[in-house]
């Protein structure tokens, strides 16, 4: 063992300062690399979808015009506070009378704050929509759905409406070079409160996503706390295949208020051989769904076994704005009825911060 | 005896910085062998930047491209905060988001 005395510390202290500065060299190069390569700083956005559409419904037109504003507020290099409402009104003919009325319906689909605490891991905690199958959460936007009209099983869940109330944990990360994990886990409490309401549950959401194939596939869970603390299982699935502008959609959810699915089709005629100035900016959809009622009665959904069948013809003036058509036809038991659509989806982006735009 | 002992420390400090020099010797000759001259290394710097531009844009394409039509480019700014949005929205890794980020960018 070594020992030192003091006097031999102090004759040697400058050959030590000049080797821990010698040492300490490549560590303050490489942070003044980092300190280079500064990350963009994200800005505050406003951003919303508007859409106008009318209906017409077994014979009955209800116009509807909707406008759906989302706000991000990122702070630091970790968090982020979103939010998105809308604002809609249900428009329909009054009997005897020859004008359309209705209400104006406000809704908080999500008041979040996000915290990502590493590559795998973000809290998110506030008012956010609920994690089960993929439509709610990222189909659901006007100006990102192929066709307009909800599918029949979305209720299936969701909760209230749409979303919950709580905390959840939720990322996504590559397992391998080829597959990546995305998940969802969530907690939301009872909420009675007007426009925030909530059940007590708790529910998961699990994907896998291959990049090569760009084929993604899922099941998700709830169980709720409360009432008769029943459950709820769903599947969902999609693909791109990466030769041909087409997207293959479906999604299955099963409760104890009913089960059903949805299948959706929808081809960009980017590739046609004919008029490709004009047909590449058309998308040709089309969906299937059935529904079939379960033992308990909810009001948002078909109170009878519904099948439904659409084909939907849309018109990209550009990647944020165009017009939509759609035809259904929908058999129930209560009679066959045909369902139109013609609208308009917008989507618009601001900055909300001076410089933002550069 | 301290004269002793001031000399064996000396003589390890001597070992110390050999073995630091070699190091930061073979740390140079590691990045002389992995920078090679000024033009190679423009050469391979562009090369990185279009690997890393193409790989951003299929990964783009693969997740953006599972809920919607392909956007066009924002701002880097506004870009910065729609692609962490994304990051939480639609589950998006740390790694997709970055290269994302950066082909939206450039």
């Amino acid at each position: 063992m070594l020992h030192l005395s003091l006097g031999s510390w102090r004759r040697n202290l400058p050959s030590l300062a000049g080797m821990l500065a010698l040492l300490a060299a490549p560590v303050v190069h490489a942070q003044s690399q980092d300190q280079d390569s500064e990350p963009i700083r994200p800005v505050p956005i406003f951003s919303a979808g508007l859409a106008y559409n009318t209906f017409i419904q077994g014979g009955t037109a209800h116009l509807h015009p909707l406008v759906s504003p989302v706000i991000l507020i990122p702070l630091g290099q970790n968090w982020l506070i979103e939010s998105r409402d809308t604002f809609e009104i249900d428009l329909a003919p009054e009997p005897g009378s020859s004008g359309y009325k209705g209400s104006l319906q406000k809704e908080v689909d999500y008041l979040q704050v996000d915290y990502i605490a590493n590559r795998h891991v973000t809290v998110t905690v506030g008012r956010f929509l609920t994690p089960f199958g993929i439509f709610n959460e990222r189909l659901y936007p006007v100006w990102i759905r192929d066709l307009q009209s909800d599918p029949l099983i979305l209720p299936i869940a969701m909760g209230p409406s749409g979303a919950q109330t709580g905390a959840m944990l939720r990322g996504g990360f590559d397992a391998t070079r080829k597959i990546e994990v995305n998940y969802a886990t969530y907690f939301s409490t009872l909420s009675t409160i007007n426009r925030l309401d909530s059940d007590r549950a708790i529910g998961t959401r699990a994907g896998i996503f291959l990049p090569g194939p760009r084929l993604e596939f899922g099941g998700s869970f709830q169980h709720l706390l409360q009432d008769d603390h029943s459950n709820a299982f769903g599947i969902h699935f999609a693909w791109q295949p990466p030769p041909v502008p087409l997207d293959i959609r479906a999604e299955y959810a099963r409760s104890h208020t009913g089960s059903g699915y949805w299948i959706e089709s929808a081809y960009r005629l980017s590739q046609a051989p004919v008029w490709q100035n004009a047909l590449r900016h058309v998308q040709v959809v089309g969906r299937m769904q059935q529904f079939f009622n379960g033992t308990v009665a909810d009001d948002a959904l078909p109170g009878i076994n519904t099948n439904l069948f659409e084909f939907g013809l849309n018109y990209y003036f550009r990647d944020d704005i165009r017009f939509v058509s759609s035809y259904g036809r929908q058999f129930a038991f209560e009679g066959n009825e045909n369902v139109w659509n013609l609208g308009l989806t917008y989507r618009l982006a601001l900055p909300m911060w001076p410089g933002g735009g550069k | 005896m301290i004269a002793r002992r001031s000399m064996l420390f000396l003589a390890l400090l001597l070992a110390a910085s050999t073995l630091l020099l070699a190091r930061t010797a073979a740390g140079q000759e590691e990045a002389s062998a992995t920078n090679p001259p000024p033009a190679a290394s423009a050469r391979v710097q562009h090369e990185d930047d279009e690997a890393a531009r193409a790989e951003g844009e299929r990964r783009f394409h693969a997740n953006c491209g599972r809920c919607h039509q392909a956007p066009h480019k924002f701002p880097p700014r506004m870009m910065a905060t729609i692609v962490r949005h994304m990051r939480v929205r639609a589950t998006i890794t740390d790694e997709d988001m970055k290269l994302i980020l950066r082909y939206m960018t450039q």
